[in-house]
């Protein structure tokens, strides 16, 4: 029996992205330039390899987030259980300090302007955002922006532990340095480990679109969800006392308009759109095997295509339109038909609803006898002499499986050399036909693949479905519920207690 | 010149507000809560004043508060024996005495001096509640019990033979309670310390009782003292639950033992106990931090290599 569901899901191509952390100041401005949210990036731009933010966010041995499998192979909570909970009903632990995020801070810009005359040039002191002391600044958000300092945080970056030590040296050496950009926001998941550990209920992840929230009223700063959420990113506001995420701007969502991160994208490498998925199947494929983990989660994504499917999701209480939106979603296509966006870190098991197109990493010159080669010749040489190890990869995209990314990988350079016999034709049609053919990939689907990735308008990019929230509201509560009695008064923010 | 309290201009304030406003007529009607407060706990000390005196016969006054120094026909313990007292001195000098025992002895009286002479310096206590009428009362129930062959007060006869050694054993378990006392009373380790105890010693609240036997003078205070102990602290506890006359013997077997063998009373145990606590929270300190050895600390600043 299947409970079909739809999700607003998201793909964010890597290959697009130049790491201009637009998206992380879209999204600053609109939610988090409050009290108590100064460190709060629920969108933020990772340099690759790297330690993130908070520092190592993937190193679950310390921060054990996500689930694990218990001795009958059920997914349990690495973080806490029900005993657990009531034994640190007064000490969360787990979770990362201030000092493992960063103390935001602004600076003394008005000493630029007031400061009395003098032999030198007025300064701007950073200023703590917290304490608003003059501070020293030791970390910040994006530290290890662009490898900065990448000999201690490149080089800790929890992923580098599937690869050789002869990889690892290579990663660090001088001219062969690599790194890509990891743009992060909540990845909405199905098997929320946030939600699953709210001692007060105060997480849900809603049912017309799946976009997990914090109720404000219901939170009692008990920060479960902090050390539950494997990829940190449900802050706790330390002003209100509650806490906060990502709430994938589902005020412009329901008014039609992409979430400000999307909208605001730079390298336009953000799409969205809805799927459809069986519920049902959720605890099942959390308990998989890590190697299984991603077929079995890409095979709860149903054809919204298919007529049974259809009734199915209407008996479900999923809108026509809504249907009609998820056939024309983009994030089904790459998710489900192309099979090129992968999950981050699926071996966490809360079945992330965020998919990462992997970057390409080709090798553009190399360097010999001091003289520097351009290599355009053999530009898309095999994938394993890819700059970024498969490897690599494989532990942040594949719970350490390369295969569905290699399938990926080698599908792009399959398209990439199947346009350039069209347009630059230093590669043979035949030549490139059958590299797509190797990567499984027909001369359509590569077509559409080219247009959604390269000349994709606002449009194709975001399929936002019609929200429906008069009907939405219906599983809720009753519409009339405020029906003369609402109109007139104030809106109370969260407060502490 | 007027004293200012802000208190009382606030309440003047609000008094004449209350008028002009007119709410004298409601709120006056009632009494106030203070006093209302007031008059219900003058009420309770009333009833609890009229409820002891009533309560507290000739009988039992002379039982918990003179038995532990006086016998009536018993022979002397700390104070003299009472048998026939009136006839030694008359009833104006007994009741000024009994109600200021410091006062005569103060004014230099003869016979007061002499009475502390005979008790080694010891001076009767002023008995809270002793008023002229209370003594009168005394003195009349020490006459009526002078005349009687064995009067109920001739206190507890305790043996002149040496204590074998199963009396004192019984008493050492009488005293930390191996052997629960029979009237449910509290075992004397509660409150108590000997120096034979061992290592944690007894309770801190009451005094060392490692000299006792010497300081009450031998078996018979002793054991009479124990009969109905007088202490602020001890009587409560004891007139309710008091010892039976096998359990006294045992004590004092036991406590006469202890200050032959001759431990000094001293505050070694107490400094014992300090350092064995502080052993002790240091070790559970430790304990915690190697079991929780994997808690979270920090991330960054290992990381960058700073000192957590």
């Amino acid at each position: 029996m299947i409970d079909v569901r739809s999700q607003i899901s998201m793909v964010f191509h890597l290959d697009k992205c130049i790491g201009c952390h637009t998206c992380s100041v879209a999204c600053k401005n609109v939610w988090t330039d409050r009290k108590g949210t100064e460190y709060m990036w629920w969108n933020n731009v990772e340099t690759k390899p790297g330690t993130g933010f908070p520092t190592k966010w993937e190193d679950q041995d310390k921060y054990r987030g996500g689930w694990e499998l218990n001795s009958n192979g059920d997914p349990v909570l690495k973080s806490t259980s029900r005993a657990r909970i009531i034994a640190n009903i007064f000490h969360n632990p787990h979770m990362p300090s201030m000092d493992d995020y960063y103390e935001p801070w602004t600076y003394e810009y008005d000493n630029l302007f007031n400061a009395p005359e003098g032999a030198d040039q007025p300064t701007a002191r950073p200023i703590s955002m917290v304490t608003g002391e003059y501070m020293d600044i030791k970390a910040g958000p994006n530290w290890d922006d662009d490898l900065g300092g990448s000999k201690l945080y490149a080089a800790n970056d929890p992923n580098l532990e599937g690869l050789t030590p002869e990889q690892r040296m290579q990663l660090q050496a001088i001219e062969r340095l690599v790194f890509f950009y990891f743009p992060r926001i909540c990845n909405h998941c199905l098997n929320p480990a946030c939600v699953a550990s709210c001692p007060s209920g105060a997480l849900y992840k809603r049912g017309e679109d799946g976009i997990v929230l914090v109720d404000q009223k219901r939170c009692r700063a008990w920060r479960s969800c902090i050390s539950a959420c494997p990829y940190k990113k449900v802050y706790f506001n330390w002003f209100t006392g509650k806490s906060e995420k990502c709430i994938l701007c589902f005020p412009r969502l329901e008014t039609g308009q992409a979430p400000a991160c999307f909208h605001s994208c730079v390298g336009r490498i953000r799409y969205l759109g809805v799927l459809l998925y069986d519920a049902s199947r959720i605890e099942e494929v959390a308990a998989r095997k890590d190697s299984e983990l991603i077929e079995a989660h890409r095979s709860m994504i149903l054809d919204p295509f298919d007529p049974e499917i259809m009734a199915e999701a209407q008996r479900s209480g999923i809108h026509e339109s809504v249907i009609e939106s998820a056939q024309k979603s983009p994030v089904y296509k790459m998710v489900k038909e192309w099979k090129i966006a992968l999950p981050p870190h699926i071996e966490y098991r809360t079945l992330p609803m965020l998919f990462y197109v992997p970057p390409l990493s080709p090798v553009m010159s190399r360097k010999e006898d001091g003289t520097i080669d351009q290599v355009s010749t053999d530009l898309f040489h095999s994938l394993d002499d890819s700059r970024v190890p498969l490897a690599y990869l494989a532990q942040l995209f594949g719970a350490g499986n390369q295969a569905p990314i290699r399938f990926a990988l080698e599908k792009l350079k399959a398209i990439r050399l199947y346009r350039r016999a069209l347009t630059v034709g230093d590669v043979t049609e035949e030549a490139a036909a059958k590299l797509l053919q190797r990567a499984e990939c027909s001369k359509e689907e590569a077509d559409a693949i080219y247009r959604l990735t390269t000349l994709c308008t606002f449009d194709d990019r975001f399929v936002i479905p019609p929200m429906h929230r008069e009907e939405a509201i219906e599983m809720l509560q009753d519409p009339q519920e405020r029906k003369q009695s609402a109109g007139f008064g104030f809106l109370s923010g969260p407060r502490r207690g | 010149m007027k004293e200012f309290s802000p208190l009382r201009s606030r309440r003047a304030v609000f008094f004449t507000w209350r008028k002009q406003v007119g709410l004298e007529a409601i709120t006056s009607s009632r009494p106030r809560p203070r006093v209302m407060g007031w008059a219900m706990i003058l009420l309770s000390f009333g009833v609890l004043h009229v409820e002891t005196a009533m309560g507290q016969e000739t009988e039992a006054y002379f039982r918990q508060n003179c038995m532990s120094c006086h016998t009536v026909g018993g022979g002397r313990l700390v104070g003299p024996d009472l048998k026939n007292v009136s006839k030694r001195k008359d009833q104006e000098w007994l009741i000024e005495f009994v109600t200021n025992p410091k006062g005569l002895i103060d004014a230099g009286d003869a016979y007061a001096l002499a009475m502390k002479d005979a008790a080694r310096g010891v001076i009767m206590p002023k008995i809270p509640g002793l008023d002229k009428a209370k003594a009168a009362a005394l003195l009349e129930l020490i006459s009526r019990e002078s005349v009687l062959e064995k009067s109920q007060f001739a206190g507890l006869h305790i043996t002149d033979e040496p204590f074998d050694a199963s009396d004192i054993a019984r008493g050492r378990d009488i005293f930390t309670g191996s052997l629960p006392l029979e009237n449910g009373g509290a075992s004397c380790l509660s409150c108590h310390h000997v120096t034979d105890i061992g290592l944690f010693g007894g309770g801190k609240l009451g005094p060392d009782l490692t000299r006792v036997y010497e300081r009450m003078l031998g078996r018979k205070n002793l054991a009479s003292w124990l009969l109905s102990p007088a202490t602020a602290t001890m009587r409560p506890v004891f007139q309710a639950k008091p010892l039976t006359s096998d359990e006294i013997e045992g004590l004092v077997a036991y406590l006469e033992d202890v200050a032959k063998a001759g431990g000094a009373e001293d505050a070694t145990p107490s400094l014992m106990l300090f350092l064995l606590g502080l052993a002790g929270a240091v070790l559970g300190l430790m304990l915690v931090d190697s079991i929780w050895s994997y808690r979270f600390r920090a991330v960054r600043r290992p990381l960058v290599g700073e000192i957590v």
